[in-house]
């Protein structure tokens, strides 16, 4: 018995034996999203939905251009998509960089001070539950520019799950390494490098990859409201004025990508930096 | 060897989050000698792990204070480096860098060439150099403690202080860390406080043994030298005959303080009924032939006839189990070796003359002393015969085994050698040991012979580890075995209690003084609940031949309390100065010996030809002890340790509280 299928194993074709191994890994997930595009398709088709179906998204001129173009350039507001994409992420890098900053720096502040987590905790629970685009209206009135603007947007929601979650980070260093430190009488600054900031590194990193999500959500958000600044957010508003209803398609198509790609990002880093299996 | 440590009345109290408190220690008073190793051990919760925070700095007393070389502990510091029972190594640095970690910041006046020699030997003092690049996670559970103490040990600290530092480790491993911090502490003469589980553990490792008591409010129980001598190896100190009284006596107190706790939680109310003051008592005993009386009541139903509808009995494992539990006041009643009522009340317990009383004679006879075999195929016959080998073999230890200070056992056995010209302190060595663990002592040679009730004695003939030298109907035949006694306070808070008692107790004497009924007792003391033992090891002696009988339960002079025979038990637990003796002895007498329950329990059985002796009692050296003037009976004694007189001041009777 063990014999036979010993054979008929190692007499299958090499794409078989591949499928058949990676089957869960590999199938199902092109099944479903095979499923998916014929259900909208057919929803599509049918007129259920008035959004156009994934084969007329293909065939229309205007985005296909730009599927297979994402790099042309006319002016600022008329660029592929890829170079649209660049812009609103240099703004999610310099806001998200802003919000890791500040948020880790206070979060060990708010982590190590009993009195400074009382008194700010309020506050910060109170304004982590503000919705990005309600920011966007009071940081154009207070910054009067789009792209700082912007850039606060996306720091002012990205940065509460970094600074809470370092907090706790900090808060729950075990017992062990704080009575290590206290007997061995370390100074500040070996214990911040050698027992804090390892100690407390998963959490960051565990608010850092909420963030980034959030960040990029929020870059959206606050250019289709900023009208005018260069970046796939405006690109959408921008389509959806002219009707371009395809046009909006791809680019949510990217800005999913995107999104994926910078998750799967942190999660990387924070796989190499700071191992979850401690 | 100035003091070390000091920690003096040290008290800690834990706020708890439902805003109440919990006195996790109080009075604690410990010092510690430099060089010398000390463990805590106790129950879980007795804050043995608090009162070492306490000493590292890491928990401050709320009242009370530590001190290291005089000065006070404040806060934690690297002079007292701890060793915690989860390791508590940085998982994120390499075995070299943990330790490097702590030599770096302690040891900073060194150069780093110098830090980085002393980082390396001690990895290598822990057998860790082929790890010493791999982080914590990487190691065993065993390594990683290893790793611990060569951190701890790196920086030098004047006292180590060690968490259970091997209790989560299997059995095999913990042992080779014992051994292998066992060495380094001999070799570089560490001061260590250790808190452990482990019995065996702390013997071997420690100096001193500090047993807690159970919270709230531990205290220290008792503090036990361990007198095996360095450098101990493992295997070897199961050898020293030192080694198993101390563990039975740190097991003693580990049970004990959970026995206590669970007869606490048991006591209830004294529930009064059917004209009786209290209805359910705890009574203990020790598993013994003559336990017999006390068995057969429970079981054949005399507590409840006589109205006693909730008795439980505790059974104890050895005599000290009956003083602790008559002192502390859990257990209502309980059998008694005969001279320990008079024991207690001239403060043979803690030097705190404690009032108890006895109204029946529960048992004579059934005593026996056994020697070991050996001792027979060396033609020792005699009592003489003994005496003669102990003259040629003075240069050996001769260990003899009996159960309490007060027993008959101890002062037949010492009378008997006395008698035969054998000082009973200086010739031999007399230990105490609870009666269940003669056999095996003596089968394992770290006691030569020993006197005890039955079955012990007859079960070492039996099994052929030992013989019955002397019986002690021939030294003393019909003296008093085990009485029934309760504390003062308590037979004056319950006096028809009393009297229910002595009269349920009576009636199962006289049942097992029936010859028809032995098979059943047999049967019953059998059982596991009892004695446990085989009942072929079990002789009533039930008397067939008009000779002395083995077992006396029952009959004329057997269970009336006799003031002659107590003054006798007094006279010779003073002669070997485990009290003085006592220039009230006439008021003494008066208040131990109650006749007057004896006489109202019986004329209430119908017993109202019960004779009793009276006069002299004879022994088999030819004395006649007198009962009139016991002072010129002690002066006139050779052998004995010194006596000292003494007024024993006793508290008026004042019943006890119900």
């Amino acid at each position: 018995m063990a014999v036979a299928s010993v054979r008929r194993n190692g007499n299958a074709h090499p794409l078989t034996k591949f499928l058949r191994q990676q089957g869960a890994d590999f199938y199902l997930p092109m099944i479903g999203v095979i499923g998916f595009l014929v259900v909208w398709q057919i929803l599509s088709s049918t007129k259920i939905l008035s959004l156009p179906g994934p084969i007329q998204v293909f065939a229309d001129e205007r985005s296909r251009y730009l599927i297979f173009h994402p790099f042309y350039y006319n002016s600022p507001l008329d660029q592929g998509l890829a170079r649209q994409t660049l812009i609103s992420l240099t703004r999610v890098a310099q806001g998200y960089g802003l919000a890791a900053i500040v948020g880790i720096t206070l979060g060990i502040l708010v982590g190590t001070s009993k009195a400074l987590n009382k008194s700010l905790d309020p506050i910060f629970q109170f304004l982590r539950m503000v919705a990005p685009l309600a920011w966007v209206p009071i940081s154009l009135a207070a910054l009067r520019q789009n792209e700082p603007a912007a850039i606060f947007v996306i720091f002012i929601t990205s940065i509460w799950p970094i600074l809470i979650n370092t907090a706790v980070g900090v808060r729950e260093i075990p017992q062990d390494y704080k009575n290590v430190s206290r007997v061995l009488r370390l100074s500040k600054k070996t214990f911040f490098l050698k027992i804090l900031l390892p100690s407390a590194l998963p959490y960051i990193f565990t608010g850092l990859r909420i963030a980034i999500g959030l960040a990029w959500l929020a870059i959206i958000a606050a250019e289709i409201v900023m009208s005018g600044v260069a970046g796939i957010g405006f690109f959408i508003w921008d389509a959806y004025q002219q009707n371009y209803v395809t046009e909006i398609i791809v680019a949510v198509v990217y800005i999913g990508a995107i999104g994926l790609i910078l998750d799967r990002l942190v999660g990387f880093l924070q796989s190499k930096i700071a191992p979850a299996n401690r | 060897m100035g003091v070390f440590v000091a920690v003096d009345q040290v008290e800690k109290v834990f706020d708890l989050t439902n805003g109440g408190q919990y006195l996790a220690l109080k009075g604690i008073d410990l010092t510690i000698q430099k060089g010398e190793f000390i463990s805590l051990i106790g129950h879980s919760g007795c804050g043995k792990s608090t009162l070492l925070n306490m000493i590292a700095g890491l928990d401050l007393p709320t009242s009370g204070v530590v001190t290291l070389e005089g000065q006070r502990v404040r806060q934690p510091g690297p002079d007292r480096m701890v060793v915690f029972q989860n390791y508590s190594l940085l998982p994120w640095l390499s075995v070299r860098e943990n330790i490097a970690l702590a030599v770096d910041e302690v040891l900073d006046h060194l150069t780093p060439a110098e830090r980085r020699q002393i980082v390396e030997s001690h990895i290598d003092l822990v057998g860790l150099r082929p790890h010493a690049h791999k982080p914590p996670t990487m190691l065993s559970g065993g390594q990683k403690q290893r790793v611990a103490i060569a951190r701890a040990l790196a920086i030098q600290p004047k006292l180590l202080l060690l968490d259970e530092p091997f209790g989560a480790l299997d059995a095999l491993t913990r042992g080779n860390l014992q051994e292998q911090l066992m060495k380094i502490c001999e070799a570089q003469q560490v001061t260590a406080v250790m808190v452990t589980h482990d019995v065996d553990e702390a013997v071997l490792l420690s100096d001193r043994i500090v047993m807690l008591t159970n919270g709230p409010g531990s205290k220290i129980g008792g503090i036990l030298e361990v007198d095996i001598p360095r450098p101990r190896q493992r295997m070897a100190v199961v050898e020293h005959p030192s080694y198993y009284s101390l563990r039975s006596e740190i097991i003693y107190f580990l049970n004990q303080q959970k026995r206590v706790k669970q007869l606490q939680a048991r006591r209830k109310p004294a529930i009064a009924r059917h004209g009786l003051e209290k209805t359910n008592l705890e009574i203990g005993f020790v598993p013994l032939t003559a336990c017999a009386p006390i068995a057969i009541a429970y079981e054949k139903g005399f507590f409840a006839h006589h109205g006693l509808e909730e008795v439980s009995l505790v059974r104890e494992s050895s005599w000290r189990g009956i003083v602790d539990g008559i002192a502390a006041g859990y257990l209502d009643a309980a059998q008694m070796p005969a001279g320990m009522p008079v024991w207690f009340t001239c403060g043979g317990h803690e030097e705190q003359p404690l009032p108890v009383v006895s109204a029946l004679t529960l048992s004579r006879n059934g005593n026996g002393i056994t020697l070991k075999k050996e001792f027979a195929e060396q033609g020792i016959r005699t009592l003489s015969d003994f005496h003669r080998y102990l003259l040629q073999t003075r240069d050996r230890p001769h260990r003899l085994g009996m159960v309490h200070a007060s027993s008959m056992h101890n002062l037949l056995l010492r009378y008997w050698l006395a008698a035969g010209g054998i000082h009973p302190d200086q010739d031999v060595h007399l230990q105490t040991i609870p009666p269940a663990q003669m056999v095996a002592d003596l089968r394992s040679g770290s006691i030569d012979g020993y006197c005890v009730g039955d079955p012990w004695n007859l079960r070492a003939a039996k099994e052929g580890v030992g013989f019955t030298i002397a019986s002690d109907i021939d030294i003393w035949a019909g003296h008093p075995g085990k009485v029934l006694g309760v504390r003062e306070d308590w037979a004056m808070a319950y006096p028809n209690t009393h009297i229910a008692l002595v009269k349920a107790l009576l009636d199962a004497c006289r049942y097992c003084a029936d010859p028809a009924h032995s098979e059943e007792i047999k049967q019953i003391l059998s059982r596991k609940a009892y004695v446990a033992t085989n009942p072929e090891y079990l002789e009533l002696g039930v008397d067939q031949k008009g000779g002395p009988v083995h077992h006396l339960f029952f009959g004329d002079g057997v269970n009336r309390p006799s003031r002659t025979e107590h003054l006798w038990m007094m006279t010779q637990i003073a002669r070997w100065g485990t009290i003085p003796f006592p220039r009230n002895w006439v008021e003494i007498l008066e208040r131990v010996c109650r006749v007057s329950v004896f006489s109202t329990a019986a004329r209430e059985l119908g017993l109202l030809d019960i004779k009793y002796r009276t006069g002299p009692i004879q022994l088999f050296d030819g004395t006649t002890f007198n009962a009139d003037d016991p002072i010129s009976y002690l002066n006139s004694l050779k052998i004995k340790h010194e006596v000292y007189m003494a007024e024993i001041p006793l508290n008026l009777p004042v019943p006890r509280a119900a």
